[in-house]
């Protein structure tokens, strides 16, 4: 028995024999941070890479995320027991006029898969709600998602209402977008300080955030 | 010699240049344009017609007569009547229950007022066989798809020489996620491979059913193309793995579901099948089930550059689509738009072997002038 198995266990998205593992090594007296980082984390990790790369795709994606959730449950009281803080929070939300969330879920799932604290607003979410969900939440990035291109103009007006809470109201995040109909170019116009081209892209992005 | 609209659009689908460059505007629910966007283009044009609804649930307008003549368009849509008796109705003006007990609810903060699905008979809980076989299947072969078909086509043909389009609602994938939820239906690939097989060849059977009462009911030697469709692609990958679980589980449906309209039209008609995103790996698989078309050519998708999907598989399939509807059309300037439609039909209308038609549904966004730059280009384009 070993942590490399609770990693095996995500890579065949066998979710039971996720949570039996994890409880097996808590039992076993290993290190809650080593079982998040070496046995969940690491494997969805993988599996983002492979997704990148299409090799694996969105059905993999989600029984792999579904897998490290089962630990995640079991592992979630001893993390706040032991002091392990989430490495960030992220309110996370598709914008206003637009109700498309199969992408901006996907996104979520593997932002807790990697350690994250997620604050999903849903769909049809505008920048005041961002940044109230912010503040209430401490947050330390917000990442928002649409799928219509008539959704690109307000993704530019909540980016615009967020970057200016940074400014005049003592907000102090870090704004995201991803979505089908935009890129980085369009990204960087509008004001936002990065673009998750991906689902495991705006992971490896708000990791970055996170860590500096 | 001069070319009939019908002669035109399947010459280019046999792979030979016609006069001109073959032109589509509404030959199904996803090659038309959304009711906000129509509105604004028959006022720019003056028409007065009343709007016709295609789909509600796409919120796609049935373009009139007076606008398809005007952009010279070669195809002409027949859509299966409504269900009858059936368990469908309305809530609300908001909220419909369709004949799988899907519910549909009208996403009304967003300017296209389309619909998206919102619960289904199969949401929550594990997916069984049983749970399948229990349920209070509608019938595919329903009399009430038949309605108004026949008079369609006689109209179709009494008015001139167009290309009688038959669209064919749903499929195994994309009725498959409405019934059953989207992320549930793709971990059921793992995790209830069978009782999730068993729903598909329930859909497949409805599928082929309906295209049974549709074919007779236009007569199978009036049938020009059969438009059916699924979403297996996204923006920059695939749904599902095209090599294991496509091949797998959808393509022998694929197959059954093309060869039912080929075999009832004597191999006549056409077959243009729908897939948005990156259809790319999919593609040698739909031109071996016997797809003729692939629509929309997400030309903004990962590997669906135009230049590579015409050197791969030009010559054994044909495109039907691809003006870019994410970024030219709805924020270009109709010298754009213009320039772009000549670019495609360059590359994809070489040899023949192309449509013209924008990637889905003309969005509410998109200024009339380059509606009209589009079809204009179209329409003044020539071969030789």
């Amino acid at each position: 028995m070993s942590v490399a198995e609770i990693f095996d266990a995500v890579m065949e998205y066998e979710e039971e024999d996720v949570a039996a593992l994890v409880q097996a090594e808590i039992d076993a007296g290993t290190g809650v941070k080593k079982i998040l980082q070496d046995g969940l984390i690491a494997p969805l990790d993988v599996i983002g890479e492979k997704f990148s790369a299409g090799t694996l795709f969105v059905p993999e994606m989600l029984m792999a995320a579904e897998a490290v959730q089962a630990g995640l449950d079991i592992l979630r009281p001893l993390l706040t027991e032991t002091g392990v803080k989430p490495i960030g929070t992220v309110v996370l939300g598709t914008v206003k006029g637009d109700l498309h969330d199969i992408g901006k879920n996907l996104v979520g799932l593997l932002l807790e898969g990697a350690g994250f604290r997620v604050i999903d607003l849903g769909t049809d979410v505008d920048g005041e709600q961002f940044i109230s969900a912010a503040q209430e939440n401490e947050a330390d990035i917000i990442a928002l998602s649409g799928l219509l291109t008539t959704s690109m103009p307000e993704m530019e007006k909540a980016v615009a209402t967020v970057q200016d809470a940074n400014t005049n109201r003592n907000l102090n995040v870090k704004v995201m977008i991803g979505g089908p109909p935009v890129h980085h170019e369009f990204a960087m116009t509008i004001g936002a300080d990065a673009y998750g081209m991906d689902a495991p892209a705006a992971v490896e992005q708000a990791r970055e955030f996170v860590t500096g | 010699m001069s070319w009939t609209h019908r002669e035109r659009i399947l010459a280019a689908l046999n792979h030979e240049e016609p006069d001109r460059v073959p032109i589509d505007f509404g030959g199904a629910e996803f090659t038309s344009i959304t009711l906000a966007g129509y509105e604004r283009l028959k006022k720019h044009m003056g028409v007065t017609a009343p709007t016709e609804v295609m789909s509600i649930i796409h919120s796609a307008a049935h373009p009139a007569e007076e606008v398809l003549h005007k952009f010279g368009v070669d195809t002409r849509n027949v859509q299966p009547g409504a269900y009858k008796d059936g368990p469908d109705h309305w809530i609300d003006d908001n909220n419909y229950i369709d004949m799988f007990q899907v519910h549909w609810q009208r996403t009304e903060k967003d300017v296209d007022q389309h619909f998206l699905h919102k619960d289904g008979p199969f949401h929550g809980g594990k997916l069984t066989i049983d749970r399948v076989e229990g349920f209070d299947w509608p019938n595919g072969a329903n009399p009430g798809f038949a309605e108004g078909v026949s008079e369609r086509v006689r109209e179709i043909k009494a008015k001139g020489e167009h290309a009688v389009c038959l669209y064919l609602p749903g499929g195994v994938v994309h009725r498959g996620y409405a019934m059953r939820g989207f992320e549930s239906y793709l971990k059921d690939l793992y995790k209830a491979p069978e009782a999730l097989q068993r729903m598909m060849d329930k859909l497949c059977d409805f599928w082929c059913d309906t295209a049974r009462v549709m074919i007779e009911a236009a007569g199978p030697e009036n049938v020009d193309i059969i438009y059916f469709g699924e979403d297996l692609g996204t923006q920059d990958s695939c749904m599902f793995d095209p090599e294991t679980i496509y091949k797998d589980y959808l393509k022998p449906r694929h197959r059954r579901m093309v060869q039912t309209v080929k075999d009832m039209t004597n191999d006549q008609a056409k077959v243009c099948f729908h897939c948005c995103g990156s259809a790319y790996q999919f593609i040698p698989h739909l031109i071996d089930v016997g797809v003729d078309a692939l629509n929309p050519v997400q030309v903004t998708a990962k590997n669906m550059e135009p230049e590579r999907l015409k050197a791969e598989f030009g010559d054994r399939i044909s495109f039907w689509g691809g003006i870019n509807t994410q970024h030219t059309l709805p924020f270009g300037t109709a010298q754009e738009v213009a320039e772009e439609t000549k670019r495609i039909i360059s590359i994809l209308g070489k040899g023949g072997g192309y449509v013209l038609n924008s990637v889905h549904n003309i969005q509410a966004e998109v200024p009339p002038e380059n509606i009209i730059a589009m079809f204009e280009t179209g329409a003044n384009h020539r071969y030789q």
